[in-house]
């Protein structure tokens, strides 16, 4: 064995590295988690999460104008939109919206292809549930956005 | 009924020493049950100081920064099901965990936390702490046997192998050092005590005593330490991915924790074995260097101001608690914990209890370094396997720790030595 390699073996040089990095790690600024439920982490802006359904903030109603754009876009067709013509204003607005979360891979297709801007997929995402059934979101619920499960006794 | 107890604490001596019953008794307690608050403590930095080693936060619900964690541990411990497997040997599975913590437990007599804070001054002190500790392994062997069942067995054979070898080095490394207390008085001793005041009367700790010599004597008996107690990089007894948990896989509940705080009172015994024989025990660090009586007094403050400085802390962290609702019980908790640790400072600058607490203190002081770098190995290195752990143990330990003692042998009596061959050329 050549003499540095065996200094170094000797003289515990790696292992002295090794405790070196692990005694950095220590300090608060290489921290990587967080206390959950309490301290939220940062979502990125791009995340794409729980979908949901705008409301024009004045008159209450609808964005959605029922074009179906969304339901063609969708390669899981999970989105089924059923409408009808308001007669006064000649402007469509759902009757009955699902949405069905459960098969969601959350590509952001169809809230790129609506027309209005009425879906979108927002950076929510707490969306476990206790059964399936709750996944497919109608419209109220696509429009109160996320209701995360709470544990309780 | 004062007078008695004032009386005692003049004396300075050892309640061994002084023949009295009432006050051994004392220290015995006091002993337990600062070793049990050690383990607690212990408990608690080790998860934290890992974690944040692993970028991680570590136990934060369970008080403050996670401080009642280990009595939550405990009380779940007690509580839990105690399980005794079909087929086991119920007797020896009783009397393993016992066995181990009473021998754990036994060596802390003769440890010298200062010249008057130890239970005795027994003059083979080091022979008996390194006797007793050892039987631990038959108590760790028992509990493997009694279990009935393969991961038990498996990790009391290897920790049965490991811990006998290793136990080698370590003992040649502690002859190496015992040779040096004879170096200036030239009668050599084996009592704890008598070890820490050879360090005092030679005005040097034997870490740095005939330059190398000690240093390699410590090493060796710091790395063969780790081997001992069955703990990372060396644990491969209870190696979770092989073993499960060795041989404390089939116990459960308070027979565990027995185990538990078995193994961490055995860290701090070999531990305090390492800071009297090397680093000087109960002595300030500096005797030499800064020396005198302002000096003494400037170091009968530290202990205190330690204390103070680890309240400021608390209350640093009580400030930079996240100002969140949920975190008020917590932050006036921490709040809490800091007043007790500055009163406990506070307590410590009183001038009577300073001189009395000051050896103490270093004493500890000096143990929590290894408890420290006890995590520190376990967040850094990954586990040897079991050949390499003997090789390292007889081909390189062994060897070292044997040259070591020869020479420091040889230098021990080098004038007697240099005079007999100078005679007999004449």
């Amino acid at each position: 064995m050549s003499l540095q390699p065996l200094l170094r073996k000797v003289f515990l040089v790696d292992l002295i590295k090794g405790m070196g990095v692990t005694f950095r790690n220590q300090s608060e600024e290489q921290r990587v988690t967080e206390q959950y439920p309490l301290e939220r982490p940062e979502i990125f802006e791009r995340f794409r999460g729980q979908p949901r359904l705008k409301v024009n903030p004045d008159s209450g109603e609808s964005l959605c104008i029922v074009c179906n754009l969304c339901a063609l876009a969708c390669p899981e067709q999970l989105i089924v939109v059923k409408g009808e013509r308001n007669p006064v204003t000649k402007r469509k607005y759902p009757v009955s919206w699902t949405y069905d979360l459960s098969r969601c891979m959350f590509c952001g297709l169809c809230a790129e292809a609506c027309s209005t801007d009425a879906l979108e997929l927002t950076q929510d995402y707490e969306m476990a549930l206790y059964s399936r059934e709750g996944m497919v979101l109608d419209q109220a619920a696509l429009e109160r956005g996320q209701e995360p499960v709470r544990y309780a006794k | 009924m004062l007078d008695a107890i004032k009386s005692y604490l003049g004396s300075n001596v050892t309640p061994g020493e002084a023949g009295s019953v009432l006050w051994a008794t004392i220290y015995v307690l006091l002993i337990t049950i600062g070793v049990s608050l050690a383990v607690i403590a212990m408990n608690w930095l080790e998860r934290k100081i890992l974690a944040h080693m692993q970028i991680r936060l570590g136990p934060m619900r369970v008080g403050p920064h996670g401080l009642l964690q280990p009595f939550a541990d405990a009380l779940k411990l007690l509580i839990k099901e105690d399980v005794i497997p079909e087929g086991a040997d119920k007797i020896v599975f009783w009397i393993a965990p016992v066995f181990v913590m009473m021998t754990a437990f036994t060596v802390f007599i003769v440890v010298p936390f200062g010249r008057t804070s130890a239970v005795t001054d027994m003059n083979i002190g080091i022979l008996f702490m390194l006797g007793v500790s050892s039987l631990g392994v038959l108590g760790v062997i028992m509990g493997g046997w009694a279990s009935n069942s393969h991961y038990p067995l498996m990790g009391a054979l290897r920790s049965g192998a490991q811990m006998v070898s290793y136990e080698i080095a370590m003992g040649l490394a502690i002859i190496s050092a015992v040779l040096m207390t004879s170096l200036a008085s030239g009668t050599g001793t084996l009592s704890m005590i008598g070890i820490v005041q050879a360090q005092a009367d030679q005005h040097r700790w034997f870490i740095f005593e005939m330059f190398p010599l000690g240093l390699m004597a410590f090493v060796v008996f710091a790395i063969a330490m780790v081997a001992e107690t069955n703990r990372a990089p060396f644990d491969l007894p209870e190696a979770e991915s092989e073993l499960v948990a060795g041989f404390m896989t089939e116990y459960s509940g308070f027979r565990w924790s027995l185990f538990f705080l078995a193994e961490y009172a055995a860290m701090l015994a070999v531990s305090s074995i390492a800071v009297t024989l090397w680093l000087g025990g109960w002595l300030r660090p500096f005797p030499n260097w800064l020396s005198g009586p302002a000096w003494d007094l400037a170091f009968s403050f530290v202990p205190g101001l330690t204390f103070l400085g680890l309240a400021a802390m608390c209350f640093l962290g009580t400030v930079r608690m996240p100002k969140i609702p949920q975190f008020k019980i917590q932050t006036v908790g921490l709040g809490a914990f800091g007043a007790l640790l500055a009163l406990v400072g506070l307590l410590l600058l009183v001038p009577g209890v300073r001189e009395r607490s000051q050896d103490v203190f270093w004493f500890v002081a000096k143990v929590a370094c290894f408890m420290y770098l006890y995590i520190w190995y376990r967040g850094t290195f990954p586990r040897y396997r079991f050949d390499q752990l003997m090789r390292v143990g007889w081909k390189v330990l062994l060897p070292v720790s044997l040259g070591i003692l020869i020479v420091t042998a040889i230098v021990g009596v080098r004038q007697e030595l240099w005079a007999a061959l100078t005679g007999v050329a004449r």
